[in-house]
């Protein structure tokens, strides 16, 4: 079925269960519902089987969308038709709040919405533009000079944020400087955003005890433990001093005047040479430094290691390769 | 809005977000009367086609039975005016920002307003956005380099009274300098600030972070320097690309906003819209090994002139 077609049977789903009188069982969602697959008479046992395990994957990814735009479908036992589950929306719950914002307001937030350049904190924060303006006024765009974007952003984010909400506690594999690669499973209390990196605050339950997380060292997914509602975030919660990457080598690296201003803030001061100033940058990762340095298009230049200036060398040969030839570079 | 797998499988657009701009459609013309296609384009930020793809949802959805009374009705000779006029909404609403939706926004609002970039209204936007979440506000934002009070507003008034601006500049090797810039937007990469000028000093365009900016104070002289095309990134995508690269190199276009990714092969073609070319030069020069084919020319000419660039200094 199309993706197109999931947007109309999830807004067909939301209607269902806001008008439902009490709730709605799964057989009476996959029943009367536009967009499920209903079952059929004539259907062998083998061919019902199918269906309905389909319906069953197809009706869970609902729920779990529904959960993402912020509509918790609630479950309601009847006693009287044994442990039947059915469903329900409040639609006063779900809806969103009348929101007071000025054209500027709002022009600074198209702005914000833009800034994640991830994918997964990009989308939410698109969306969340969107919610902000379907209830306010159409006017002119203001032009504002301002623009705002973050190369860093973690897939893990949004797992993260639902997690800190649902108070429930996470699993994930984590390398830190300090005790290696090792599974973690923390309390997620909130999100820290310093610079343009982010940072998870929360009890490690093996250690006991408060701990920061950067977020680009989660490796994998991030899986729910427990049930939820079991944790509460203190109130106030004294941000810790935020673990960082432990660099243990130097590249010595020209840049060139008021560029490359990443790594001047990293990086110690050694000398002028020409129209070169010239940095001690401490770094752990070869590919990364390599790519920052690729990224300044000749406002940088390794000195040292010559393992890292050959590999922005042999970088900027193959673009030359591809770019210079209509077909292909590789080969 | 990625594909994976079997070969020429592209994905449409994904459904949370359609869901969420239908939502967002009923409830615009709930509030505001009717509107014509166009002015709904315009305010969800999508083609015009979109939206009439929409309003023809929106009109074949409603409650079990899905008789006359059941659904969603328009006004159909306002339709085909091309004007959208809600006649029957069945108590659809916008629904309230999801915790990863509050986040995503307020951390991003709250990291422009730390780095100094943002105007004062950002703090108002800030609160009402508070005042509409439910669950407690995920996310602190911790400012990374505080920038001296009255200098972002000297150079916000610059920009738009189009007048030059005296500043005393402590470059990264503690050099304190007085020049006089044109300057021409803010910016917040990474949670720091910028202004993006011209600086009559260097006689060339300059990105300067805002926090080694001491002291900023206003001139009457008229800027005369145009803010350069090519300066940092525009958020509207410019063009398509089309690069075909080995699976090694796939991550490079992951998450490059709207890319559409296919399988052939041994290969992966990812599609994207081209907003700032240098994001995306410097995401080609990292997977440069892996590259097959670049496209449009003036992609690869941008590509091509970076290299020579990166061989000429190393």
């Amino acid at each position: 079925m199309p993706a197109s077609d999931a947007a109309e049977r999830l807004l067909n789903l939301i209607i269902a269960l806001s008008h439902a009188r009490g709730r709605m069982t799964r057989a009476e969602i996959r029943a009367t519902v536009s967009g499920y697959d209903p079952e059929r008479g004539g259907d062998t046992a083998d061919e019902a089987r199918r269906r309905t395990a389909a319906f069953e994957r197809m009706f869970e990814r609902d729920k779990e969308d529904l959960r993402r735009i912020g509509i918790p479908l609630r479950t309601v036992v009847d006693a009287t038709h044994g442990d039947d589950i059915g469903y329900v929306i409040d639609a006063g719950e779900a809806s969103m709040p009348p929101i007071d914002m000025t054209p500027v307001e709002r022009a600074i937030l198209a702005v914000a919405a833009e800034y994640w350049q991830n994918a997964a904190l990009g989308t939410d924060a698109r969306r969340a533009f969107v919610k902000i303006s379907s209830s306010m006024p159409r006017a002119e765009e203001v032009p504002l000079h301002l623009a705002a974007r973050s190369t860093e952003g973690s897939d893990a984010a949004p797992t993260l944020a639902q997690a800190i909400a649902d108070g429930q506690a996470v699993a994930f594999t984590y390398t830190s400087a300090a005790s290696g690669r090792g599974e973690r499973v923390v309390e997620p209390w909130r999100l820290v955003v310093r610079g343009g990196r982010l940072y998870l605050l929360g009890q490690d339950r093996d250690r006991g005890e408060a701990r920061t997380y950067r977020l680009s060292r989660i490796e994998g997914v991030i899986r729910p433990v427990g049930e939820r509602g079991t944790f509460e975030a203190p109130d106030e919660v004294e941000v810790l001093a935020l673990e960082d990457e432990v660099p243990t080598l130097i590249a010595r690296i020209g840049l060139r005047a008021e560029s490359g201003h990443a790594l001047r803030r990293r990086a110690s001061f050694v000398s002028t040479a020409g129209e070169w100033d010239v940095f001690d940058v401490p770094f752990s990762d070869t590919e990364a430094l390599r790519d920052e340095v690729l990224s300044l298009a000749g406002a940088a230049r390794v000195l040292e290691p010559e393992g890292l200036a050959a590999a922005v060398r042999a970088h900027a040969e193959a673009a030359l390769a591809v770019a210079g030839a209509e077909g292909g570079g590789r080969g | 809005m990625r594909s994976r797998g079997r070969k020429g499988a592209v994905v449409a657009e994904m459904a949370v977000p359609r869901l969420t701009r239908l939502l967002g459609i009923v409830t615009h013309l709930e509030e505001h009367g009717e509107a014509t296609f166009d002015e709904l384009a315009r305010h969800f930020g999508v083609a015009t086609e979109t939206i009439k793809r929409d309003i023809d949802t929106l009109w074949c959805s409603g409650l079990p039975g899905y008789g006359m009374t059941d659904l969603l009705d328009f006004d159909g000779f306002a339709y085909d005016e091309g004007i959208a006029r809600l006649t029957n909404s069945q108590g659809v609403r916008q629904v309230r920002l999801a915790p990863a939706e509050a986040m995503a926004l307020m951390g991003a609002l709250a990291a422009m307003i730390a780095s100094g970039t943002a105007p004062e209204a950002a703090t108002g936007a800030l609160a009402a956005l508070s005042a509409a979440v439910t669950d407690a506000n995920p996310v602190t934002v911790i400012g990374a380099a505080p920038v001296t009070p009255g200098v972002a507003e000297a150079l916000r008034a610059g920009i738009e009274r189009k007048r030059a601006v005296a500043l005393t500049y402590v470059d990264a090797q503690d050099r304190r300098t007085s020049r006089v810039i044109e300057p021409h937007r803010l910016v917040t990469v990474d949670g720091l600030g910028y202004v993006e000028c011209f600086c009559r000093r260097a006689g060339d365009y300059r990105t300067l972070r805002l926090d080694r900016i001491e002291a900023a104070g206003e001139t009457d002289d008229a800027a005369t320097a145009l803010p350069r095309a090519a300066s940092g990134f525009t958020l509207e995508p410019a063009y398509n690309a089309k690069v075909r690269v080995a699976r090694a190199g796939r991550w490079a276009f992951e998450d490059l906003p709207g890319a559409v990714l296919t399988v052939d092969g041994d290969d992966v073609v990812a599609t994207f819209g081209v907003a700032n070319p240098d994001v995306v030069v410097a995401r080609l020069l990292a997977v440069a090994p892996f590259l097959a084919s670049v496209e449009p020319a003036s992609l690869r000419e941008r590509l091509g002139g970076a290299a020579m660039a990166v061989l000429g200094a190393q």
